[in-house]
């Protein structure tokens, strides 16, 4: 029993059975209440509130109406989502007793991840969609913007990557000579009770929500636990599946990424099949272009996307802070530019919503998409062949004949 | 808790976020002269994994198996 819980809260999980899970999840989710599982919408709400409370008139942001701004987050099912999250995160950060305030020894890093994160949000909205809405669940909802947002973000991602290669970006480590000491152990150990109490209060709180017929409540609260606790688990990150290949030739999420997009589809075309849902489908546009490198540019300069930094703020990255108060920011910005500043005559109004369902059938849609899939899984492991490959002539090249 | 090695010099990662963890290791690796000991110190989660497996990938060897301090990690590499 004993090594169960320790397998279970000492280890992290293995990260392709995290996002098997988690698409299987986002198919059900979708199937039980219409709606996918999505983040970045909510951040612009927050803004939303945030301008209300400081008394702004937004009543004429086209915007807010576009994305249903009602209500306060509590009473928002995908308010719940992101909540369920932080609070799913952050039990499992207490009970494997992993929590603690890490501040970044590099300073330049806040500044970063608040630049980053500014770009990020505003990218993420004007795509209208993170990794998660134009990515993760967006191609198993056949929407066709999220195949344009793949390739985007990857673009973005290279250039992220490229910076976060300079000198000036990454900085100097701390390297001494010799052994340093690592941190004194206290042997209290208070983390699993709290967490175990939060966990207590949570579940309360989803009873609740259904006893009191608040069904939606109830599962955005109940499936943000679940994705919350996945993320942490699975340690999935999102921004390292792309840039990862380009630093270091390392492929394991990107690989897991696809795994798990490639089940949620199949599902989702059985899910859409029997409940007769109408898969959601998101404008198809320049915008989502723009958006979607810019986005890759930001996660990569923010260390972190809108997902990963939920789970990471939890952990006591306080680097993150700034990144989700940039994601609000740039979220935000991107409602009042979309149409204060024109963005949506110039990059929006000329697309269309095309869904592969829609237009190839069933059949036609998930073909196709296994496809694409299994396209972008061979360009990983070649991009990851191709990384080791320089390195072992790199290093060739310093073996001298002598 | 194995034998205490004499580490010729100590990376602290301490504070850092993915993904300089790992590009900090491999490139400091990469500058040492073959055969020293690097000990690196992060407590980054997600450079518990990405660290040693990227070390490996990178045909460095591990001088013991990893030592779990608490919140963080130690790491002793060979360059």
């Amino acid at each position: 029993m004993k090594s169960s819980i320790q397998s279970i809260f000492q280890r992290y999980w293995n990260p392709y059975l995290v996002l098997l899970m988690a698409g299987i999840l986002s198919a059900l989710y979708f199937g039980l209440t219409s709606t996918v599982w999505a983040v970045t919408g909510e951040f612009t709400r927050l803004g939303g509130d945030i301008l209300l409370w400081f008394g702004v008139d937004i009543s004429d942001w086209q915007y807010f109406d576009m994305v249903h701004l009602q209500g306060a987050t509590w009473n928002r099912p995908d308010g719940w989502i992101v909540w369920g999250m932080f609070v799913g995160a952050l039990i499992m950060v207490l009970l494997s007793n992993s929590f603690k305030i890490r501040l970044p020894q590099q300073k330049r890093r806040y500044v970063q991840g608040l630049i980053g994160g500014i770009i990020a949000g505003f990218g993420a909205r004007l795509a209208l969609g993170c990794n998660l809405a134009a990515f993760f669940t967006g191609v198993p909802q056949f929407s066709f913007h999220s195949w344009i947002f793949i390739v985007a973000t990857g673009i973005g991602t290279f250039f992220g990557a490229k910076l976060t290669k300079t000198r000036w970006w990454k900085g100097k480590p701390s390297l001494t000579r010799g052994n340093a000491k690592p941190t004194q152990l206290k042997n209290r150990m208070i983390q699993p009770y709290v967490g175990g109490v939060i966990a207590a209060l949570y579940i309360g709180l989803i009873i609740y929500f259904f006893a009191s017929g608040q069904k939606l409540l109830g599962l955005g609260a109940l499936f943000g636990l679940a994705f919350g606790i996945l993320i942490e688990r699975g340690q999935i990150c999102f921004t390292s599946a792309f840039r990862d290949l380009f630093l270091v030739g390392r492929s394991v999420m990107a690989k897991a990424i696809i795994l798990g997009m490639s089940v949620s589809s199949i599902l989702m075309i059985i899910v859409i099949s029997i409940y007769d849902v109408t898969p959601i489908t998101q404008i198809a546009a320049l915008s989502t272009f723009v958006g979607g490198a810019l986005f890759g540019l930001g996660i990569v300069m923010a260390s972190g996307c809108e997902t990963g930094m939920m789970y990471r703020l939890m952990e006591g990255q306080l680097l993150f802070l700034p990144v989700f108060l940039g994601n609000i920011i740039g979220a935000t910005f991107l409602a009042y530019a979309w149409d204060h500043l024109g963005v949506y005559n110039v990059l929006v109004k000329n697309g269309a919503k095309i869904n592969l369902l829609e237009t190839l059938g069933p059949i036609g849609a998930i073909s196709i998409t296994l496809l694409m899939l299994g396209g972008l899984y061979a360009l990983t492991v070649y991009g990851e062949k191709r990384y080791h490959q320089k390195l072992a002539i790199k290093r060739g090249m310093k073996v001298h004949a002598s | 808790m194995q034998a205490k090695l004499e580490a010729d010099f100590t990376l602290d990662l301490r504070g850092e976020s993915c993904p300089y963890p790992v590009i900090y290791t491999l490139e400091t690796l990469e500058g040492l002269n073959k055969g020293e000991l690097l000990q690196v110190i992060t407590d980054c989660p997600g450079s518990f994994r990405n660290v040693p497996e990227e070390a490996i990938a990178h045909g460095y060897k591990f001088a013991q198996d990893p030592v779990k301090n608490g919140q963080e990690y130690i790491f002793h590499i060979y360059a």
